[in-house]
């Protein structure tokens, strides 16, 4: 199993030179690699024939962790053993670690990358509903050198398709910080150990003065959808002291507004039981680090 | 075709190669290097083919060559200096960590770099380690006894 014949491979030094290696191609002709841990499955099975490769490996604008004003900017080729390994990334940016440290593989860990997973979107994948549960912005360069800020909602329209044009780069993921203290966390059910989510759950709430929470975000990995919000959890968690009782409602509400379809792996009500069980254990997790407890 | 220059092992090689050329091919049939394994149809779930790219233990079916032009590779015939078995690997025949000894070469590049980020692991910590690589024999329980037993021995060769 191989890849279709590949004309050209690039590996450009800059984002600019990356852009216009695409001049000449049509749409879909030139693909952008990053750790090309989906990208190569899929070429081997020839679901892409790119006639040509733009190996993002060599820039390094888009690698690293850093911070601005309490947000967080990952560059589009942050791997993910980069980010499993950032003790930064805690409170309200947990969920990142949590996802990080349980994609895959220590292999794929080792070379894939948050830019290239996002961009991917494959419809179970984790990285893509963190990003999206904790209110991500992705920053995204065009060939003309213009660059644009979409929401991660708005970015990840479907199942591998995303609001990327074909000429166009992610730079990075902003995460904002929220107002007032915050915590995420993220858990996923896999068939076995670390493998994709069957069903995958990220809270990320925002509390009060009070410890009230103030703002919560619900995002599901793995149902047919792709990475989506569950809002009938997020409107059941506000203003709720992220209780038990209060968590376990959300979660109830989150699983039957759920549209899930079952499989030969896991049917509706077994997906709708994930999302309960899951949904509790992270809700649980993500109010005990927005209080600032100790794990 | 692109020339590339990929060291393996210490050793720098020149070749023209196509552009999908997997960098496990490149190192099986261009250099002769069979010990990096392929186990599955090359679709990166079984980490035979697991090589170390500049230190880091990566599937060497989920890469092309000409992305690994200018970077180190290492093999698992790398890993023996001279007649010198690396501690992983004496480790492996102390416990008898191989039956039939096809996922060995992964399992020994992945353990290896492992061993490198967490010196002194939990038996849990070792099958969280070993996720990447199946043992279709399953020999899982003295892999993992090789790996701790191999913890020891570069612990006490520190000391």
């Amino acid at each position: 199993m191989f890849p279709a014949n590949i004309e050209q491979y690039v590996r450009p030094q800059s984002v600019a030179e990356a852009l216009a290696a695409c001049a000449g191609y049509d749409a879909g002709e030139a693909m952008f690699i990053a750790g090309g841990q989906s990208l190569m499955q899929a070429m081997k099975s020839r679901m892409t024939r790119p006639r040509c490769l733009i190996d993002l490996q060599a820039i390094s604008e888009l690698k690293g962790i850093c911070t601005d004003e309490g947000a967080f900017h990952i560059g589009a080729m942050t791997r993910y053993v980069s980010i499993a390994n950032d003790e930064r990334l805690t409170g309200y940016f947990a969920a990142l670690r949590d996802a990080a440290h349980h994609v895959g593989d220590r292999q794929v860990r080792n070379r894939g990358t948050i830019g290239g997973s996002c961009c991917w979107n494959y419809v179970a994948s984790c990285m893509p509903a963190v990003v999206m549960g904790l209110g991500g912005e992705m920053k995204l360069q065009a060939a003309d050198g213009s660059q644009r800020s979409v929401t991660a909602e708005d970015f990840l329209i479907a199942p591998l398709e995303t609001a990327r044009a074909d000429d166009e780069i992610l730079l990075a993921i902003r995460i904002p910080q929220p107002a007032g203290r915050g915590g995420s966390a993220y858990k996923k059910w896999g068939l076995v150990k670390d493998a994709l989510p069957v069903v995958g759950v990220c809270v990320a709430v925002t509390l009060d003065s009070n410890d009230r929470c103030a703002t919560a975000r619900v995002a599901l990995a793995g149902l047919s959808a792709g990475a989506h919000r569950a809002t009938a959890a997020e409107q059941a968690l506000v203003g709720t002291a992220g209780d038990a009782a209060a968590i376990a409602k959300a979660f109830d509400a989150a699983a039957n507004a759920a549209d899930a379809q079952g499989d030969k792996w896991a049917d509706v009500a077994y997906r709708q039981n994930l999302i309960r069980t899951l949904g509790q254990a992270v809700a649980t997790s993500a109010f005990a680090r927005a209080a600032g407890h100790r794990e | 075709m692109q020339t590339v220059t990929i060291t393996v092992n210490g050793e720098a090689f020149k070749e023209a190669v196509p552009e999908r050329l997997l960098l496990v091919d490149f190192l099986r049939e261009r250099l002769a290097l069979t010990g990096t394994h392929v186990s599955c149809t090359y679709e990166g779930v079984c980490g035979a083919c697991t090589v170390h790219l500049d230190g880091d233990a990566v599937k060497s079916c989920l890469i092309l060559a000409v992305q690994a032009d200018g970077h180190e590779v290492t093999t698992v015939e790398g890993l023996a200096k001279g007649e010198e078995l690396s501690a992983l690997q004496k480790a492996f025949r102390e416990e008898h960590g191989l039956q039939c000894g096809f996922c060995t070469p992964g399992i020994l590049m992945n353990m290896t770099d492992f061993l490198k980020h967490n010196p002194n692991p939990t038996d849990d910590e070792i099958r969280m380690g070993l996720i990447g690589n199946l043992c279709r024999c399953t020999g899982y329980v003295h892999i993992v006894r090789a790996v701790r037993t191999a913890a020891k021995m570069l612990a006490a060769s520190a000391a």
